[in-house]
């Protein structure tokens, strides 16, 4: 008898053919394995029972970056096979795999290029079949060298000998090379001058040049990575002066663990985030002493965190390695635009930035910056600020109902991702970056041309924001008019709320749940600027609930960029207030804006602008260079006062009950304007600020009466807001937080469509 | 100011009977005398020859006189400009007012001298009008209609059709001017500045322009509510441009802006590029003549400040971006009604 096997799911450039091959071996089976376009097919010779167990042992055993969603098994016209073979991949089959994501550098490959009598020591592409760049490289399905950028490369003799030794590592690894038939180094002045391509001599010079204190920049796996010295003040400040970047944290590159160890705090938990396949950014707590010799205080201006990460690739482990200390090591790109990953991109634009440029000839077909992700600090509950490489674009199997839609949704604006529900899964893409950008835009058609030809599909509808002023909206509309398909919009909020719904099964289950979504900036379905909403969810229906209540939003753009323009609108009618803001404004300032908000008409139930106000009044940030960066003061600002006193205090600045679940915004400003009237001390009043947010959820969901507490939106990227949540509500309510998607705008794409599903099902 | 047994405006003035007559004829007519005026038809009988453009605008402004003008000069500029921007040289303007009552006779004959200054220094006359004043609380003092006519200027090839890739985008002045000088004493809003609107007759540095480049232009437009965004997109977003639309450059650092006015954008949170212009014009002109168009540009009067800010593209067809100062790309988009925060 013979079986076809059909497996889908995350099972390509994992290793999978190779751990199928000899596990029908070792079961002395015969037949072949193969990937098709739409996952791995097994076809074998075998009893009924014989493949039951096959299967059984596919899913128990399979390898451990494999993710199998499904097993079709059927019976087939018999075939005798004479031994069991690993077939080439053909394109069968309507394309329905999860993309394999990027993969660091694994311990076995860093081993061999330290060791210096391996053949690869000190080469910069080693890899294998657990490591080395997938999605980045992948230009079509199935996944296999000459559907990737590796496609020019051959193969010498000695790698096609391992490629075909089933007991080694690299038995069909699509990445392998090594220094005989090699991905060629080469380094560029900023000049546009070619000087070398000796491998070794690359990384001497880029050293030398990363000791005297200036910038190198260095292809990665998504794009181009600018690098300084980490413990030179004057680097540092030379590298934020050429990318206008005057203080948004940057983050670190350790050369290993131990080091990384001597400078941070670091958990199992952490560790093991850090060294995961994914190897993202991870934000830390700094240690009070610095022995490595970092400049903290130039690299995270006024934060108690670092983001920190280990080299993910050979050539950054190459580099880390040899330099010895740490790098400064952010991506290469021009100032608000996408991260570089073409040579031409990196040598037109990084030029002005960098000192050298390492680059290699493995092209970059799909761009990604690195993730970031952090854990709140007590009960540990991952907190994802930016999804990319190494993360994107997998989404494990969620619950949205009647998955059978093809769907995309092109997201929002500032931090945007689309996201595609196709033939039973749902990808989201990678962050692409603030839509502001022209550059940002044109890498968000790509990246989406890309997907459309990946999987050689249509959408049946496209989804939208409400917002018709995103470049993701028109754009909608542009796709929906060329394909003939319908547009829907999808109100921000509900689609934060719907995200996070989603991806903890909650949609189907009868109970009410309390979305508690609090960002910036919104599209309100009045018109107005929401951002601190309160929205019910029960039987596939939205309601909003609640609200912050409304404030003066106060000239456009401008009010996110100076945190003083926020405290104006809430402070200025609080008896006293007038000392704490008449200061930060010039009299011109004072005498217009102050008029500017009697004639205002657009309101906003912003808890981002709360936040700016609350941080502006404490003197932390009147004006602010990047998104969030009052917000991340204000709470690092409390943090360090809980972190001395515990999660002790209970005095927050509500009124005893709230009205409507109106959440009273300009009483709690008061509270604060009254603290630092009577003299308290700033980390006290932030951490005050904090349990009365805590407290605001508390009173809305006892008048709702709802147990199942859902939070989406920007404002819980504060790891001490959502364990403040955590420790006053849990376990009398049950609170649920994103999982494998950031809670800021990157949800939204995916949110869009798990609203939609909705729409169309009720 | 003749005098008047009256010293505001009522509604009577515009019954048509004798107390319209009373002012017409205690004013207007001989304030504003020509040949053709002075016949007092019903309408102007024109001599013109070859091609004529004809154009018509309303002016409603708050306040109504602001620094560096009033609604009157800016009623004659603005049509005259419009004929302008179609290579036409303006010839014959008509006038027509909507009062509001209680209008000071005062206020009204300062508008009146205004409006007869800006049509001789743009060579234009008044031909025919109109008065009709309405009820308290239903205008805004006065609102005045200018419908203008003009002959094409021989050289005058201006058509969106003519615009292709590599033209250069030509700015005549600095831009924003008159739009900042306007938000400084609107009611609520005003705030100190020494700023004053740039309402100017364009067409004698526009004829000149085409005496000596003619078809060389290919396109002229006055950046007037809306901005030079606005306009630049109107122009990107054109179907008729050839077969395929077109793309718009622009490099911020070569965008005249007055210190002044950039202060009070920021100041605002306002973009200049969506801030109106009243004495500005952008041409867009062959590649071949770009730099000596500007150079002559800038002999002119109102034209000193002139400069190339920018190119048609094929890229981003139907799209206008913006090269900021540090390198950075920014689509400029058309507004989308109020301007709303996209920051989250
Ligand atoms: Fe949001
Ligand atoms: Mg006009
Ligand atoms: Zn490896
Ligand atoms: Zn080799």
């Amino acid at each position: 008898m013979t079986f076809h096997l059909h497996l889908t799911g995350q099972v390509q450039g994992v290793g999978f053919r190779p751990f199928v091959w000899q596990l029908a071996r070792s079961m002395k089976l015969k037949g072949t394995v193969s990937n098709g376009a739409d996952g791995v097919h097994i076809y074998v010779n075998a009893d009924l029972q014989t493949v039951r167990v096959l299967t059984r042992r596919i899913r128990a055993e399979a390898p451990a970056l494999a993710r199998i969603q499904s097993v079709k098994l059927a019976e087939v016209e018999p075939i005798d096979f004479g031994d069991f073979t690993i077939v080439e991949s053909q394109a069968v089959g309507q394309a329905s795999l999860l993309l394999t994501p990027d993969l660091a550098l694994c311990d076995a490959c860093r081993a061999e290029i330290s060791d210096p009598a391996n053949r690869r020591f000190g080469y910069a592409f080693t890899t294998c079949t657990h490591c080395g760049p997938r999605y980045s490289i992948l230009r079509r399905l199935p996944y296999d060298r000459p559907t990737t950028t590796m496609a020019p490369f051959g193969m010498c003799a000695d790698c096609e000998r391992e490629y075909h030794d089933p007991s080694n590592r690299r038995f069909y690894a699509q990445t392998n090379s090594c220094p005989n038939c090699l991905v060629e180094l080469s380094l560029f002045l900023a000049s546009g001058q070619c000087i070398t391509r000796d491998q070794s001599n690359i990384i001497q010079q880029s050293i030398d040049v990363l000791a005297s204190g200036r910038t190198i920049a260095v292809k990665g796996i998504g794009g181009f990575l600018l690098l300084c010295d980490a413990t030179n003040a004057d680097a540092i400040h030379q590298l934020r002066e050429r990318k206008h970047r005057p203080t948004k944290p940057l983050a670190v590159l350790y050369p290993n663990i131990d080091q990384l160890q001597q400078d941070c705090f670091l958990a199992d938990d952490e560790r093991a985030l850090l060294t995961s396949p994914a190897s993202p950014i991870v934000a830390l707590d700094k240690r009070p002493e610095l022995p490595s010799g970092l400049v903290a205080d130039q690299i995270a201006p006024g934060l108690n965190q670092l983001g920190v990460m280990l080299p993910y690739t050979p050539l950054l482990a190459l580099l880390a390695d040899a330099f010895g200390k740490p790098l400064v090591a952010t991506s290469g790109n021009r100032s608000g635009s996408p991260i570089c990953y073409t040579n031409e991109q990196a040598l037109d634009q990084l030029s002005a930035v960098a000192d050298l440029i390492v680059t290699h000839n493995r092209d970059i077909v799909v761009p990604q910056d690195d993730s970031v992700v952090r854990l709140s600090p007590v009960f540990r509950q991952p907190i994802i600020l930016r999804r990319s490489r190494g993360l994107a674009p997998t989404v494990m199997m969620t619950d949205i109902p009647h998955s059978n839609a093809n769907v995309l949704a092109l997201g929002a604006s500032l931090k945007s991702t689309f996201a595609w529900q196709l033939r039973g899964n749902t990808y989201v893409s990678q962050y692409l970056g603030d839509l502001e950008s022209y550059d940002t835009q044109t890498s968000f058609r790509a990246t989406l041309d890309h997907f459309l030809t990946l999987f050689d599909a249509k959408p049946d509808a496209v989804l939208a924001d409400q917002h018709e002023g995103y470049f993701s909206t028109q754009l909608a509309h542009e796709l929906a008019n060329i394909w003939g398909i319908p547009l829907v919009s999808i109100q921000h909020h509900e689609a934060h709320l719907a995200a996070v719904l989603a991806e903890n099964k909650l949609m189907e289950q009868a109970e009410p749940v309390l979305g508690v979504i609090w960002d910036g900036t919104g599209y309100g379905t009045d018109g107005q600027i929401w951002g601190g909403e309160f929205i019910k969810y029960q039987h596939g229906g939205f309601e909003r609930v609640g609200h912050f209540a409304y404030f003066d939003a106060l000239l456009g753009d401008k009010m996110p960029r100076e945190p003083r323009l926020s405290a104006l609108s809430l402070a200025f009618n609080i008896p006293g207030a007038d000392e704490l803001l008449r200061p930060k404004f010039t009299e011109k300032e004072w005498n217009l804006y102050t008029k500017v908000g009697v004639q205002n008409k657009l309101k906003t139930s912003s808890v981002g602008r709360l936040f700016d106000a609350v941080a502006a009044l404490l003197g932390l940030a009147d004006k602010v260079s990047y998104e969030g960066e009052a917000a991340l003061l204000l709470e690092s600002c409390a943090a360090r006062y809980v972190r001395v006193n515990g999660y002790t205090t209970s005095q927050h600045y509500l009124p005893e009950t709230l009205l409507k679940a109106q959440v009273p915004t300009q009483a709690i400003v008061a509270g604060v304007v009254n603290d630092l009237q009577a003299g308290l001390p700033v980390g006290q009043i932030a951490a005050t600020f904090h349990y009365t947010l805590v407290q605001a959820v508390a009173a809305v969901a006892r008048q709702m009466g709802v147990q199942q507490l859902a939070f989406s939106g920007g404002v819980f990227q504060n790891a001490l807001l959502v364990d403040w949540l955590r420790y006053e509500l849990e376990p009398a309510y049950q609170l649920h937080f994103h999982q494998q998607l950031s809670p800021n705008d990157e949800c939204i794409s995916f949110g869009q469509i798990a609203q939609y599903t909705l729409i169309t099902t009720n | 100011m003749p005098k008047l047994d009256f010293d505001i405006i009522t509604l009577g003035h515009g019954s048509g009977g004798i107390l319209t007559n009373k002012l017409l004829e205690a004013g207007v007519f001989d304030l504003l005398s020509n040949p053709l005026l002075d016949t007092h038809h019903d309408g102007a009988l024109l001599n013109l020859t070859g091609r004529v453009a004809f154009t018509t605008d309303s002016y409603v402004i708050s306040p109504v006189f602001f620094p560096g003008g009033n609604i009157g000069e800016l009623a004659v500029n603005g049509t005259v400009n419009d004929l302008a921007m179609c290579g036409a040289v303006p010839k014959y303007l008509s006038l027509g007012f909507i009062l509001e009552e209680g209008l000071t006779m005062a206020e009204f004959w300062d508008i009146l001298v205004s409006i007869k200054g800006a049509s001789e220094r743009a060579g234009v006359q008044i031909v025919t009008g109109d008065t009709k004043v309405v009820e308290r609380g239903k205008g805004d003092k006065i609102f005045i209609n200018t419908s203008g006519i003009g002959e094409l200027h021989p050289k005058a090839d201006i058509s969106v059709k003519n615009v292709r890739v590599g033209d250069k985008i030509v700015v005549s002045g600095n831009i924003a001017t008159h739009g900042m000088a306007i938000m400084s004493v609107r009611e609520g809003l005003e705030f100190e500045t020494t700023l004053t609107s740039d309402t100017a007759p364009l067409n004698h540095a526009v004829l000149a322009l085409l005496d000596e480049f003619g078809p060389a232009v290919h396109l002229l437009r006055d950046p007037t509510r809306g901005g030079v965004a606005t306009v630049l997109n109107e122009i990107a977003r054109d179907r008729n441009v050839g077969a395929t639309r077109l793309g718009i450059d622009l490099k911020q650092a070569a965008i005249p802006v007055l210190d002044e006015v950039a202060g009070a954008c920021e100041l605002l949170g306002l973009d200049p590029l969506y801030v109106a212009n009243e004495g500005v014009f952008l041409a867009i002109v062959a590649p071949e003549v770009a730099d000596a168009f500007v150079q002559k540009l800038r002999t002119l009067e109102y034209g000193q400040s002139a400069a190339i800010i920018g190119e048609v593209v094929a890229e981003h067809p139907g799209q206008v971006v913006l090269t900021s100062r540090i390198g950075g790309r920014r689509v400029v988009n058309m507004l989308v009604g109020e301007q709303l925060p996209r920051i989250c």
